[in-house]
Order: structure tokens, then C-alpha cells, then sequence
């Protein structure tokens, strides 16, 4: 074992460099705050920064290479490659706005820096998973350190209850996915993701086991990715945690989930399109539509955020359900099937980033947002005359919300473009025109929030103290959210040159 | 009478089951907790019994895995509860009611 293993991994090191800078910075974190007296929360701000940054670079310079590491169970590829950048990217504004809240409040986490650095590597994990195992504990990593994250601000019993909410639901759906990854490794005999493909294509598959499996694996996949109906989590959970942590599930822990679902299905290709398929769309649907309806109601901009979430987790599983809509007809139809895989996939690559910007800003602002500290600016009412009070977090924040409803030239319509380009082009119109409708009900709710910032007089402090850093970070999202709007075709062949080279 | 995989996986499916209603029925947020680890646990049992079906070590990796998560969710569980029980003194579930509307 020892010869087979240890060689592997040193000639490969650089492959896992990435990973084993997030790793060992995570316990260096830990480490440091523990044991050096002297150590101020900016320093291990600083050092947690770097950390990232660092992941950053490396990962970019290494993008050319790739391969199968650590004896096959995780992939090295230009998928994982961007899931990673994406997940090191958001948690480096999370780590502004956590920072930025904990020096507005007074309340200081330290736990915070080394288990965001925790979760993002749980997540890499999962971008790049290979094999059953390594999905299950990349899943497991992720989510372990954000139930602690959700449910770990001392003395705030909303957050504690979000936290316990999450947890045990979690835990819930993890069995359920745990049953059939057991029943895919029955099917298949062997833990990798070589072995099950294996067995879909060998000349009697057990078709019964397969379709069992990968059902009970998309309903532990739907959960974290808030797909209705296991969406019930997701307003408490992201009413009840900090915000900064919100924005932080509301975007990379959704990627994570949507990079490991799209790897998943393509896996299970056949098995999927035939048996689930029909059962995909009628819950895509209702995660669409019952998302905006729901989000309609809403007077607080957290719960709204949480439905509307999950209304855009409907649009990108319209994306899935394009890339596995089985196609019909002779050879030539399934030559063009594979083309309008890949415009599903790059198109929800693409989306995954527009959603993470469009986010990541909003949450930036509702992050400083607050009259009294340990408060989010969680009514809407608390946004009434914002532009006067700070003009900046007002722009970005119209930005983000322009964004969010698909509006040109935000980034949010490209991908919504791109996404119901690639609907249409599989053949599966009424489901576009239902993404369509649901995008145009969502404008209601994201605009009362404009109305409320330019049209209302400010409320007597309803806005008092400004975190700078946390405005400038949103500002630059919000300048990346018109860039990638109005320039998308860079972005858009690079999502479909990484796509490509998994589909297939 | 031989023992074949298929007596594994009812037994399986029965704890899993009997995890799965508890959690449903159960309001006791411990009682809660043990049930989800029942569920867990039944599929280390499915995992097992593949495993010896196809004389494949990787089952039982994934089993020892999967009992060091399960120790894991349950130490965080029980932390949060100890902090929700601090300040309503009750682990009844019906009773976390910070975040309804």
C-alpha cells in the first residue's frame, strides 16, 4: 500500500496544492489563535486573507495541468479548477464582511477563520470528488463547519436554533444521501466513480439498484441545494444566521451543491434521464414557482433573499434538466443532444458565477445594515432612504437587486439568457416560458426594496455607523456585476471550454 | 436457513425506517438526534453486506468514514443544544420559535 500510495502523492503535490494550502491554513489559523497571546482579530483576518489569496494564485498558475490524484478519488480538471477559484473568491468577501461586522458589533468569532477556511475546503473536496467516498466526506466537511458557523454566535439564540434547524436537517438528509450512495456501491461494486460507469455500461446493469440510488442521492443533493420540496430549512437557517454566513450558504455552499450535482448526473446519465427525469421537472417547477411566490410576502430582506434562492435554484435546475433531457430520434439527434449538454452546462457554470457576484453584493450591504449592534438590516423598512444616508450601498445594492431580477445589462440577465437559450434549444419550451414568468413575478419584489431605498424618507436611525471596507468590497462586486453583464463573452467561452471537457 | 443479502437489506430498511419515523414523530430534540444517527448507522449495515457481496474492501472504509461523521454531527448537535437549553431550558422542539413568522 505504502509503495503504491506515498509516490502517487509526491509526484502529484502540485496538483494538491491548492487543497493542502487551504488544509494546513485552516489548522495554522486555528494554531495561531490558540497559542499566540499577542494575536489581534485583524491578524488572523490578515492571515486567513492570505491564505485564500494564496489558494488563489496557485490555483490559477496550475490550471494547465490536471489528472487523477490520490490513487483516483479526486479529479484534478478545469471544472474543479473553477468550482475552487469561485469558492476561495467568496470566501475572501466573506471573511471582509465577517471581519467588518465583528469590528461594527464588537462581537468577535475567532472560530470563524479557521472553519470558513474548513468549509471551503469541504467544498473543493466536492468540486473535484471522484469517487463515492470523497463526495460523501467533502459533503460532510462543508457542511459540518457551517452548522457550526450558522449556529455558533454565543448568547443569540436565533442563530443557535437556525443552527440546530440546519443540523438535524441536515443530518436527515445526509442519511437519505448516505442509502444511496450504499445502494450505488451495491450496484456497482466498487466506490469509484470509474467503477459505476463501468457498470452503467456493461450488458446488464441492475437497473432497480441504479435508479434507487442516484433517487435517494438527488433528494440528499436537493437539500443542500434548497430544491423544493426539502427547501424547508432554508428561510429559518438564513433568517437566523449572521448575515455574513448567509451570503456565504446562499452562494458557495449552493455551487458546492450545484458542482457535485452536475458531476452526479452526468454520472448517472442514463439511469437519471429515464426514471427521474419527469419526477426533476414537476419539482423544478414548483422550486421555481413557489420560490417567487413565496418571496412576494416577505418583509424580511433575509427571508426574501432565502425564497428567492431558492427560486434560483429552480432556474439552474432547469439547466440540469436540460443536460439530462434524454433525446429522441436516431444518431444525429444524439450527437445534437451532446452539443445542447454543453450549452446547459457552461450556461449554469455561467449562472453559478452571475448568482455568487449578484449575491455576494447584496448581502455585503444588508451586512452593515443595522442600528444596534448584533442586528442585521434585516426589515425592509431599515433600507427606507438609504441613498441619502450612504449613496455607494445604495447603487451596489440596486446593482445586486437589478441583477437578481434579470434585467440588462446586469450579469444576472446574461445568465438567465444563456440558460433558457440552451432550454429552448433541448426542445423544452414550456418549461422556458414557466423560468420566464416566474423571472418576470420576481421583479415585484426585488424592486420594493429600490422603491423603499429612493422613495421613502430615512426613518430616525435607521442607519447609523459605516463600514467602509464592507461598502468598497460590495461597490467592486457590484462594478464586476455590470463588467461580466455587459462583457459576458469571455466568461461564457470559458464556462463552455471547462464544460466540454467533462461532458462526455 | 442461510443469510443472504437480502435479509441484510430489510433489516436495513427496517432501522432506517424506524429512524425516519421517530424523526417525524418525535419532538424531543435528542431523541430527534439519536434517530438520525439510527438512520446513519442502517446504512453502514447496507454498506457491509455489498461489501462481502462483492469482495470489496471499499465498503467498509466507507463505513468507519462514516461512524467518525456521525460522531462529528452529534458533537456539534448536542453543543447547539446545550446553548438553545441554556436560555429556554427545554429541548422540546415545538419550542424553537425564534425564526417563525
Amino acid at each position: 500500500m505504502n509503495d503504491f500510495f506515498i509516490p502517487a502523492v509526491g509526484a502529484q503535490f502540485g496538483l494538491l496544492l491548492p487543497y493542502l494550502i487551504v488544509a494546513v491554513g485552516g489548522l495554522l489559523v486555528m494554531l495561531v489563535d490558540s497559542f499566540v497571546k499577542t494575536v489581534k482579530k485583524d491578524h488572523l483576518s490578515f492571515l486567513t486573507l492570505f491564505i485564500l489569496i494564496g489558494g488563489i494564485l496557485v490555483q490559477i498558475l496550475t490550471r494547465s495541468q490536471g489528472g487523477v490524484v490520490l490513487g483516483g478519488m479526486l479529479l484534478v480538471d478545469d471544472y474543479s479548477w473553477f468550482f475552487n477559484s469561485l469558492f476561495m473568491g467568496v470566501g475572501v468577501m466573506t471573511t471582509i464582511f465577517a471581519t467588518g461586522s465583528f469590528d461594527r458589533d464588537g462581537v468577535y468569532r475567532p472560530e470563524f477563520y479557521p472553519l470558513i477556511l474548513f468549509s471551503i475546503l469541504g467544498m473543493m473536496v466536492l468540486s473535484g470528488a471522484n469517487d463515492l467516498l470523497t463526495l460523501f466526506l467533502g459533503l460532510e466537511t462543508m457542511s459540518l463547519a457551517v452548522y457550526v458557523l450558522v449556529g455558533g454566535v454565543r448568547g443569540n439564540v436565533r442563530s443557535s436554533e437556525a443552527g440546530f434547524k440546519y443540523l438535524i436537517l441536515g443530518g436527515f438528509s445526509s442519511a437519505f444521501l448516505l442509502m444511496g450512495l450504499a445502494f450505488l456501491y451495491g450496484f456497482a461494486g466498487g466506490t469509484g466513480f470509474d467503477a459505476i460507469a463501468a457498470a452503467m455500461r456493461s450488458d446488464q446493469p441492475d437497473v432497480l439498484l441504479a435508479s434507487f440510488g442516484s433517487g435517494l442521492v438527488l433528494i440528499g443533493l436537493g437539500f443542500k441545494v434548497a430544491m423544493v420540496p426539502f427547501h424547508m430549512w432554508t428561510p429559518d437557517v438564513y433568517e437566523g444566521a449572521p448575515s455574513y454566513i448567509t451570503g456565504f450558504m446562499a452562494t458557495a455552499v449552493k455551487a458546492a451543491g450545484f458542482a457535485v450535482l452536475v458531476r452526479f448526473v452526468l454520472l448517472m446519465q442514463p439511469q437519471v434521464a429515464f426514471t427521474w427525469f419527469p419526477v426533476l421537472t414537476v419539482l423544478t417547477v414548483l422550486t421555481m414557482t413557489l420560490g417567487n411566490l413565496v418571496a412576494l410576502a416577505q418583509s424580511n430582506i433575509k427571508r426574501m433573499l432565502a425564497w428567492s434562492s431558492i427560486a434560483h435554484a429552480g432556474y439552474l435546475m432547469l439547466g440540469v434538466l436540460t443536460l439530462i433531457s434524454p433525446a429522441v430520434g436516431g444518431s444525429e439527434m444524439m450527437l445534437r443532444s451532446t452539443e445542447i449538454g454543453n450549452a446547459a452546462g457552461s450556461a449554469i457554470l455561467f449562472y453559478l458565477l452571475a448568482y455568487t457576484l449578484m449575491n455576494l453584493t447584496a448581502f455585503g450591504i444588508i451586512n452593515i445594515l443595522g442600528n444596534r449592534p448584533g442586528e442585521d438590516g434585516e426589515d425592509i423598512n431599515r433600507f427606507a432612504g438609504l441613498y441619502k444616508k450612504n449613496p455607494i450601498a445604495a447603487a451596489a445594492m440596486t446593482v445586486a437587486l437589478l441583477s437578481l431580477a434579470g434585467i440588462p445589462p446586469m450579469v444576472g440577465f446574461m445568465g438567465k439568457f444563456y440558460l433558457f437559450a440552451s432550454v429552448v434549444r433541448a426542445g423544452l419550451i414550456p418549461l422556458a416560458v414557466i423560468g420566464v414568468i416566474n423571472s418576470l413575478i420576481s421583479v415585484y419584489y426585488y424592486l420594493r426594496v429600490m422603491v423603499m431605498m429612493y422613495m421613502k424618507e430615512p426613518e430616525e436611525d435607521s442607519y447609523s455607523g459605516t463600514e467602509w471596507v464592507s461598502v468598497v468590497t460590495s461597490g467592486v462586486l457590484a462594478i464586476l456585476v455590470i463588467y461580466i453583464g455587459v462583457q459576458p463573452d469571455a466568461f461564457h467561452r470559458l464556462a463552455e471550454a471547462i464544460f466540454r471537457q467533462i461532458n462526455f | 436457513m442461510e443469510i443472504t443479502l437480502t435479509h441484510y437489506l430489510v433489516l436495513a430498511g427496517a432501522v432506517f425506517l424506524t429512524g425516519m419515523v421517530g424523526f417525524i414523530v418525535r419532538r424531543n430534540a435528542i431523541i430527534m438526534m439519536m434517530c438520525v444517527e439510527l438512520m446513519l448507522c442502517s446504512t453502514n449495515i447496507v454498506f457491509a453486506a455489498f461489501s462481502r457481496v462483492h469482495g470489496d474492501g471499499g465498503g467498509h472504509v466507507f463505513v468507519l468514514m462514516n461512524f467518525a461523521v456521525a460522531a462529528a454531527e452529534a458533537a456539534i448537535g448536542l453543543a447547539i443544544l446545550v446553548e438553545i437549553f441554556r436560555r429556554r431550558r427545554t429541548v422540546n422542539v415545538d419550542n424553537f420559535k425564534a425564526l417563525m413568522e
